[in-house]
């Protein structure tokens, strides 16, 4: 009795038709505009390709994958990563001040002015706002001086990839920061007014009690970050120069002006894995670090 | 408003039987047909000059004309066919001699015939690429080239031969395509300039590689748009790419193009339509009607002009700004070169890999 007790108590609570009714549309979505593609693209990546030809021919090789194990390769993977795990980071740094300002402060028109700015980012064209800071920080551009300032020459390959990375805050800060806002919201102000209370100053209370509770949210805003930087095509394209090359940019070269189908999917296929395994291991990681309270 | 606009004066002058006597290549017993046409073409100039020429064209006959622009180089086009093929609604794509190989070997185009376009008569054969039964298989509008250049205001002294560009003063100033890019021109003016060809390419990687290793490129470009906002810009100085390209840019800069230098060649192709097959017939009869007004000589050599392009039609008068760029036919053995794009087209797979493995890091660290 004391067993099936137990049994009863571990049973996870079963779905009702309605419920799986309810599920229903959004599992086949998902399926149709996800899984499916996906795995048509896991299939054509094991076809040879025919050179001179278009898309993929008939037979099954494993060659798409194994010209990718090239070290040149494993640097557009590492580059790509890389950039993305930086300016992610960066972005986490600019949004969360902003974040907290406009959840916490009092003054209404700092708040929506904060909340404006953000939603006025998103609306604005990306590829305007690229092309602005391809002109201001360009090699030709007024501050393509601040490429000699730090000793990197504006037409070197480590002043594009600046130029890349601030492509991409442009992308990302204000998704991180809306993200944000919304979990420091959720965190009761009253435990931040208890600690000082008790004599905390304001550095350790952000420390000790908002930082950790916001936990959950950084690591969504950092991760939301990390997947929009390194699917992201347009601002390598316009900012890299042809130099700075992210894995999208191969993979688009492959589909699009080579017409190998099947190399692009090994591509996209790797990069999928990859980014899986670090979203994977990052959330471990943090959810090892976090409080137990301000587990998700 | 008082008056009457253009497209009303065109309205009234079809109505009344005028107008077929003003625009060429349009017979009046085909016109009022209604189709309505999808047609691929280039950004920037390509499609300001194509716009205007079909505005009227579209008053007159009753077609209609939406545009889809390319997306990079004119080679991503049938990257994008394949995967729809045949649902695809494209009448007629803009491309260039590989373009139409590649789309002549997955059998999309339909053959053109002087009888049903009769402005194709005045074309050289030359210019048309045709299938294994010989039958015509492109609409060629534009007889182009590509060729290295600079900017005479950027660039301190004259150069004579592309080895110079290895010199110091380049560092971070050569704007060169990737070798997808114009089917690998690049790699194989680069070979030819250390005595290879097509089959030969090898000695262009060698020089690429040094020219990679030195920091002289400061720029990849993928299409027309790329190449002309990093020269406009000054961003870059020096570069190899199509005449098209080059003349926008020299509507605003000095530019020397070296289509005649002793120890290199200037790379020549026709540019121009490829009517796509459809199952309706009276789609293909509108976009043939469509190309062959492109091919008359007054409507060709108002498309050639702001384009700095060659007419291919001999009635048409060429730009005579061009005309220093171009050759006579005396020139064309010395200065000019018509590459094997066949050949080159099953290369460029391998070619785009080893740049990627072998070009981009050393540009990437230098």
């Amino acid at each position: 009795m004391i067993v099936s007790g137990l049994e009863a108590t571990v049973q996870q609570p079963r779905l009702s038709a309605f419920q799986w009714a309810l599920l229903a549309p959004g599992a086949v979505l998902l399926v149709v505009l996800l899984v499916a593609p996906i795995a048509l693209m896991a299939v054509v990546s094991f076809r040879p390709f025919i050179a001179g030809r278009v898309g993929s021919g008939a037979g099954w090789t494993v060659r798409n994958y194994t010209e990718l194990i090239e070290p040149a390769y494993a640097f557009y993977f590492y580059d790509t990563l890389r950039i993305g795990f930086i300016v992610s980071a960066i972005a986490l740094l600019l949004a969360t001040p902003l974040a907290w300002q406009a959840a916490r402060t009092k003054r209404r028109a700092m708040r929506v002015s904060i909340l404006g700015l953000l939603i006025g980012l998103l609306f604005m064209s990306l590829v305007a706002r690229l092309y602005a800071i391809q002109m201001t920080w360009g090699s030709n551009g007024p501050l393509a001086f601040f490429g000699t300032l730090i000793g990197i020459p504006a037409r070197s390959a480590g002043y594009a990839a600046i130029q890349v990375a601030i492509g991409l805050l442009h992308f990302v800060v204000p998704m991180a920061a809306i993200i944000l806002i919304g979990t420091f919201q959720n965190i009761n102000p009253k435990l931040e007014e208890a600690a000082a209370s008790l004599g905390a100053p304001r550095w350790r209370v952000a420390l000790t009690i908002t930082l950790p509770l916001a936990v959950p949210g950084l690591l969504s805003a950092f991760m939301i970050s990390f997947a929009m930087c390194i699917s992201n095509f347009v601002v390598p394209l316009i900012l890299g120069r042809g130099i700075v090359l992210f894995t999208t940019n191969l993979m688009y070269v492959r589909f699009s002006d080579v017409a190998n189908f099947p190399s692009g999917a090994a591509i996209g296929i790797i990069m999928f894995a990859l980014a899986g395994f670090v979203v994977y291991a990052l959330a471990g990681f943090v959810r090892w670090l976090a409080p137990a309270e301000a587990r998700p | 408003m008082n008056g009457l606009s253009r497209r009303d004066l065109l309205k009234i002058s079809a109505a009344t039987g005028l107008g077929s006597m003003g625009l060429p290549g349009v017979d009046p017993a085909l016109a009022q047909q209604g189709e309505q046409l999808l047609v691929v073409m280039w950004g920037a100039a390509w499609i300001e000059v194509s716009r205007k020429i079909v505005d009227a064209y579209v008053a007159k006959t009753g077609d209609k004309v939406a545009w889809e622009l390319h997306a990079g180089g004119a080679m991503a086009i049938v990257a994008k066919v394949k995967p729809a093929w045949p649902r695809v609604n494209y009448n007629l794509i803009s491309g260039w001699d590989p373009v139409f190989r590649a789309m002549i070997k997955e059998d999309w185009i339909e053959p053109v015939t002087l009888d049903e376009m009769p402005a194709l008569k005045d074309i050289p054969p030359v210019f048309f690429q045709k299938n294994d039964k010989g039958q015509l298989m492109s609409v060629p509008l534009s007889t182009a080239g590509a060729f290295w250049g600079y900017r005479t205001d950027l660039v301190d002294k004259p150069i004579e031969s592309i080895e110079q560009l290895l010199e110091p003063r380049f560092k971070g100033k050569l704007c060169v395509p990737f070798p997808v890019n114009l089917t690998g021109l690049l790699m194989l003016t680069l070979a030819m300039q250390r005595g290879g060809n097509e089959r030969n390419i090898e000695p262009g990687w060698q020089f690429l590689k040094e020219l990679a290793e030195r920091g002289q490129i400061g720029r990849v470009i993928n299409n027309n748009s790329e190449f002309i906002n990093a020269m406009s810009s000054g961003e870059t100085s020096v570069a190899f790419f199509n005449i098209g390209a080059w003349t926008q840019v020299r509507k605003q800069f000095p530019v020397k193009i070296m289509s005649k230098i002793k120890d290199n060649k200037g790379f020549l192709f026709n540019e121009g339509f490829a009517v796509i097959k459809q199952s309706d017939p009276k789609k293909v009869a509108a976009a043939k009607r469509l190309a062959n007004h492109f091919a008359t000589p007054e409507i060709n050599e108002q498309y050639n002009w702001p384009l700095g392009e060659g007419p291919t039609n001999p009635k048409s008068k060429a730009n005579p700004d061009i005309a220093d760029v171009f050759y006579k036919p005396d020139e064309l053995a010395q200065y000019a070169y018509i590459a094997d794009f066949e050949f080159m087209a099953s290369q460029v797979d391998s070619w785009a890999k080893r740049w990627e493995q072998e070009i981009a890091p050393l540009i990437r660290r230098s």
